[in-house]
């Protein structure tokens, strides 16, 4: 047992770091360039649980997520995480956008210059063909761009039994991420911005609302971390990890998207700042995947 | 990353699994401290004399030696095997004998250590005061060198188990005129001694299980201070960070059972078709298995690095505040029944009402958030 990262992990998790920081700044969220993804590929972020034979790393699951959750905190791609799970499951080597389905009409998100596209349907993964010639706008998170198509034909089952586990896994890790950069902007504004001759963060009334941020993420990513390792080892409880996972998650980037806007006051109501873009991602998030009571209430588990 | 045992933890987990199913006392235990003393200390004795007391503890001082995941699996097993509260012994078991262990001198620690795991010496905390509680440097209890001995005059309050208690671990200010963290020392105060009035109090939940303890030209030799004169800061702070990340394993498991207990019982009166509650459940469910995860992340670092992580104070403060909705959930299921509590002895509403604690004693939860917002965010210090 042992649930801190190991020396290889923490090695790629600081090489990733460093690379999102100077390739995905917030500050150009909305405007991505536009041979990101060929930089991701580039860097290998788009198959590191795919086998090698498919060029991908063929990391675990485990090592993954630590490092889509870092994807996340930098607001990446909705589509690294269908095309992970693609990639890792199919011989499918490209690109590959998500679906959502809703009443009267399919969500294709971040499917450009993507031949296919994953969702769920009747609780299994499968791939659907994206058509040709769609118009697209933006999604209430800015950096996804967003289609509307009439309900999709048949598309192909994806025969893993561990894809939709597998997307369920990647969408918690980029909410963990959404709500650690949340507690961070929150956390660095409160440090400069000052009321009443004070750093905002000396008030117990900020300082608080920030420790729960903090703690929003830490049970999160607990919870991630032993999601991942469940699903590595192929435990018959991994599914009520995962969902755990993913509620976790979708709570933290929630509550801590709400909090970041009130630390930054007046001026993070507006569109100019970026404390929206944590909760509007976190907002998106939470329809990939989503969990209901009952998935985390019906499996029997033993206790301890 | 990983969440498998060795071969050889899972033997000993089946190795603590056997022994607990054979020897959990079919009794309960009482629920007051008074009545409850006989019952702790033999329940001592008989994990000591099996072999179950002090896992981690070195083997010169009457433990096992064994690692910190054994002590952790015995923990486990032992919540799950609904085995009793150690109640009395809990100061001198998770506080005052790590404590020991990590500052105290060899006589202290051949002396005092066999006597707390063998259940023959009833330990107290005597940090809190009335004037200073979550404030612990604010201490106002004096002890006066005078030859080779301390006087010792003030008092403590919220003292669990001082009216059963034989040694307090006490922290007094040494230095005349120091302030805050500076000329505190910690002592071993013995309960017995001359001048020590103790005044049990009640609980909301009708237990007398703390006490207010007054200190009056009370005299404790030189040789019971622990780590030096005036490092009582030090030295009180040395097993807070372990005694946030494994102290609540215990906790943790009995959360957990408690959880798939109430899930039981809102299926059973149906109560669990109501949205909101189906709902509270299932997060709580995720819930505790976080708090596994966070737990077990804590210990991993605490066998990496050989010290807990920065996040023991989230630890402590999402134990505290998830065991309290648990057991405001318990309550919320039993419906009117729980008016029937009149000071008696349902554990559901005893459990509830006295753990408004748990977010009050050992630093109260405002305190944790202070520390998290202080010590992992780096946001400005406020006292």
């Amino acid at each position: 047992m042992d649930l801190t990262p190991s020396a290889e992990q923490e090695a790629f998790l600081t090489a990733t770091s460093d690379w999102c920081r100077d390739a995905m700044p917030i500050e150009a969220a909305r405007a991505r360039p536009a041979n990101l993804w060929q930089q991701l590929e580039a860097m290998g972020l788009t198959g590191i649980s795919a086998p090698e034979a498919q060029g991908g790393m063929g990391l675990e699951f485990g090592t993954e997520a630590l490092v889509f959750a870092e994807l996340g905190r930098h607001l990446a791609p909705i589509a690294l995480i269908s095309t992970a799970v693609v990639r890792h499951s199919t011989d499918h080597a490209a690109k590959a956008g998500l679906t959502l389905a809703g009443a009267g009409a399919v969500r294709l998100l971040d499917a450009r210059d993507a031949g296919i596209a994953l969702g769920v349907r009747d609780g299994r993964v499968a791939t659907f063909d994206v058509p040709a010639g769609l118009t697209w706008g933006v999604a209430i998170d800015q950096t996804v761009p967003l289609a509307r198509v009439a309900p999709s034909p048949d598309g192909s089952d994806i025969s893993a039994p561990r894809a939709a586990l597998h997307l369920q896994l990647l969408a918690a890790a980029f909410a963990l991420g959404a709500a650690d950069l949340a507690r961070d902007m929150a956390a660095d504004y409160a440090k400069v911005r000052e009321q009443f001759d004070r750093p905002i963060g000396w008030f117990q009334a900020i300082k608080h609302i920030c420790a729960d941020m903090a703690v929003r993420c830490a049970v999160a990513r607990s919870q991630l971390y032993y999601a991942a390792c469940a699903l590595d080892a192929g435990t018959g409880d991994a599914a009520f990890h995962v969902a755990a996972a993913k509620r976790l998650a979708d709570r933290a980037a929630l509550d801590n998207g709400r909090a970041n806007i009130q630390v930054h006051g007046g001026i993070g109501m507006t569109d100019e700042a970026y404390a929206h873009l944590p909760l509007k991602r976190a907002h998106l998030l939470g329809f990939i995947a989503p969990v209901s009571s009952s998935d985390l209430l019906t499996p029997e588990l033993e206790p301890a | 990353m990983e969440i498998g045992f060795s071969s050889e933890e899972r033997q000993f987990r089946e190795q603590c699994r056997d022994w607990l199913h054979a020897n959990v006392p079919a009794e309960r235990r009482p629920m007051d401290a008074i009545d409850a003393i006989d019952f702790d200390k033999a329940w001592q004795r008989t994990l000591f004399d099996a072999g179950w007391a002090g896992i981690n503890w070195p083997v010169d001082y009457g433990g096992r030696g064994l690692s910190i995941v054994q002590q952790v699996i015995w923990l486990e097993e032992y919540a799950r095997a609904h085995a009793p509260w150690i109640g009395a012994n809990f100061v001198g078991v998770n506080h005052g004998g790590p404590t020991l262990i990590a500052n105290a001198t060899d006589e202290q620690k051949a002396y005092h250590l066999p006597r707390i795991l063998k259940g023959e010496a009833i330990w107290c905390q005597g940090f809190s005061e009335p004037g200073a509680g979550s404030d612990l440097a604010g201490i106002r209890t004096t002890g006066r060198v005078e030859g080779d001995e301390l006087v010792v005059n003030g008092s403590k309050i919220w003292t669990s188990f001082a009216h059963v208690a034989d040694w307090q671990e006490l922290v007094i200010r040494t230095e005349p005129g120091s302030s805050r963290h500076k000329g505190l020392s910690w002592v071993i105060c013995d309960m017995h001694s001359p001048g020590i009035t103790i005044r049990p109090i009640r609980k909301i939940s009708g237990q007398t299980e703390f006490a207010q303890v007054f200190y009056d030209d009370v005299r404790i030799p030189l040789a019971n201070v622990v780590g030096g004169l005036g490092n009582g800061w030090r030295v009180s702070m040395s097993t807070l960070g372990f005694e946030r990340g494994t102290g609540f394993i215990a906790d943790q498991v009995k959360n957990a059972i408690e959880v798939e207990e109430l899930i039981g019982r809102a299926r059973a009166n149906g109560m669990i078709r109501d949205d909101r509650i189906a709902d509270d459940l299932a997060q709580m469910r995720a819930e505790v298995a976080a708090l596994r995860a966070m737990t077990y992340r804590n210990i991993s670092e605490v066998i990496r690095t050989g010290q807990p992580g920065p996040e023991s104070s989230v630890i402590r403060l999402f134990t505290s505040e998830l065991g309290q909705r648990i057991e405001r959930m318990a309550v919320t299921l039993m419906g009117e029944a729980m008016i029937d509590f009149a000071y008696g002895d349902d554990d559901a509403v005893a459990d509830y009402l006295r753990g408004f604690a748990a977010t009050i004693a050992g630093g109260t939860a405002q305190i944790q958030r202070d520390i998290i917002g202080e010590r992992l965010l780096g946001l400005p210090k406020s006292r």
